[in-house]
């Protein structure tokens, strides 16, 4: 390849780069959120390890979830392949996120909330676990190491969130991200192949305006300011967990 | 003679029915044990070193991966499906890893050893772009990451390298 060829090429990259330019002068605020969201997670290099630097955790704020968080839920089972098993009845199925409706007794005041893994900073699956499969990662995302669990469901009693749920029956076309397999207890998992890649949880990415994903240990990140500006509150907060998954509006 | 002659018909008839079964028994299953042969050279390991060690290897990279997040791909069992195996059988139908097709099966059922990582893990490629990827493709595993994010040019750069298109500023 001759210089004037790379010359060439270089000119017209260039002027492919002003094509886009363009675009982004006439659409500016949708490159502006997705250049942010891919900042605020940023895809770590493959080959280190996490670490407590960061803790990932998310704010759902339930008053812009006008399905409930339905569409969370779906976009979890689309990504994770979970809830069609079919030798299972409606007890026994996986439920890594479902919605869970809140009546209050007094006023009759009704929503509907998202509950999944809350992620918690003292998990209480990872203290019974006799095997220490249900583990927590250094960045703080809970999770089921299969190849150790013996599927006691030890961990699926300790949640207070009904978080774990059981694999009854053998499956087959797993998705490659995320293998599940009978006998071993699974729960949301905060898509931690999707993070460890620099994108956003399945369910994030669902329901964008809802949900803020984020770094809890950085106080400059959007979560951490918006958990500054509007406050959130944890399920069972009492139980003193610390949970990462924290709520709006409930 | 005719003892002979008898032995030459009998030897001609004996090389006929080896020659037919021969092709009788041209299985199907072969089909991807061959495609690995042919990327023996191209693995991440030497041959000898996959035959013995791939197991450690395999366990050593699940570990890091459920443990520490550490994501690469030079011994990564989805990488190991993705270049070996075959999404679909011959004739079109899901090739699952109990099938004598299946990469994994054809060696596992030939020294009676049980594979327990297909009943959680995906025993075939999801049939994506990345199925059997060019060695030297920016998202092969022969890369190390800091490779892989100096992408390779696209087709369509190269052909606008190669060919000056009309107008161009001088």
């Amino acid at each position: 390849m001759n210089q004037n060829r790379v010359d060439e090429y270089r000119r017209n990259f260039m002027t492919a780069l002003g094509g886009v330019a363009a675009v982004a002068a006439v659409a500016p605020s949708f490159v502006l959120q997705t250049a942010h969201a891919a900042g605020e997670v940023a895809a770590k290099p493959a080959d280190q390890a996490v670490t407590d630097a960061k803790r990932w955790g998310m704010l759902i704020d339930v008053t812009k979830l006008t399905d409930g968080g339905a569409a969370m839920v779906a976009a979890c089972k689309k990504e994770h392949g979970w809830g069609d098993e079919i030798h299972s009845d409606a007890t026994q199925k996986a439920h890594w996120a479902r919605v869970v409706k809140v009546t209050d007794k007094l006023t009759q005041n009704s929503f509907s909330l998202p509950v999944m893994c809350q992620h918690c900073e003292n998990p209480p699956c990872v203290d019974v676990c006799p095997t220490g499969a249900s583990m927590k990662r250094a960045d703080g995302i809970v999770q089921v190491n299969k190849h150790t669990c013996i599927g006691c469901r030890y961990c699926m009693m300790a949640c207070p969130y009904k978080a774990r749920s059981f694999v009854h029956e053998h499956l087959i076309d797993q998705k490659a991200h995320s293998p599940r397999g009978i006998g071993t207890v699974e729960s949301c998992n905060m898509c931690v192949h999707r993070v460890d890649n620099g994108q956003l949880p399945a369910c994030v990415e669902a329901a964008p305006d809802a949900v803020t994903f984020g770094d809890l240990n950085d106080p400059n990140s959007t979560l951490s300011q918006t958990l500054k500006a509007i406050g959130g509150k944890q399920i069972r907060a009492d139980l003193g967990l610390n949970t990462g998954v924290r709520y709006h509006g409930i | 003679m005719t003892s002979k002659f008898s032995n030459i018909f009998l030897a001609s008839v004996l090389a006929l029915a080896t020659l037919l079964s021969g092709c009788d028994s041209a299985p199907a299953a072969g089909t991807n044990l061959e495609t690995a042969k042919q990327k023996a050279d191209q693995c991440v390991e030497p041959t000898d070193k996959m035959r013995s060690n791939h197991m450690s290897m395999l366990d050593h990279q699940r570990d890091a991966t459920m443990i520490e997040g550490i994501r690469t791909k030079q011994h990564s069992l989805n990488e190991c499906i993705n270049c070996h195996v075959a999404p679909t059988k011959d004739d079109g139908t899901p090739l699952r890893y109990g099938d004598d097709q299946h990469f994994c099966t054809t060696c596992h059922a030939a020294v009676g050893q049980k594979i327990d990582c297909f009943q959680c893990h995906a025993d075939r490629p999801a049939g994506d772009e990345n199925y059997q990827h060019k060695v030297g493709s920016a998202d092969a595993h022969h890369f190390t990451q800091g490779v892989v994010n100096a992408a390779m040019p696209t087709a369509a750069e190269v052909q606008m390298v190669a060919q000056p298109q009309q107008g161009a500023a001088q």
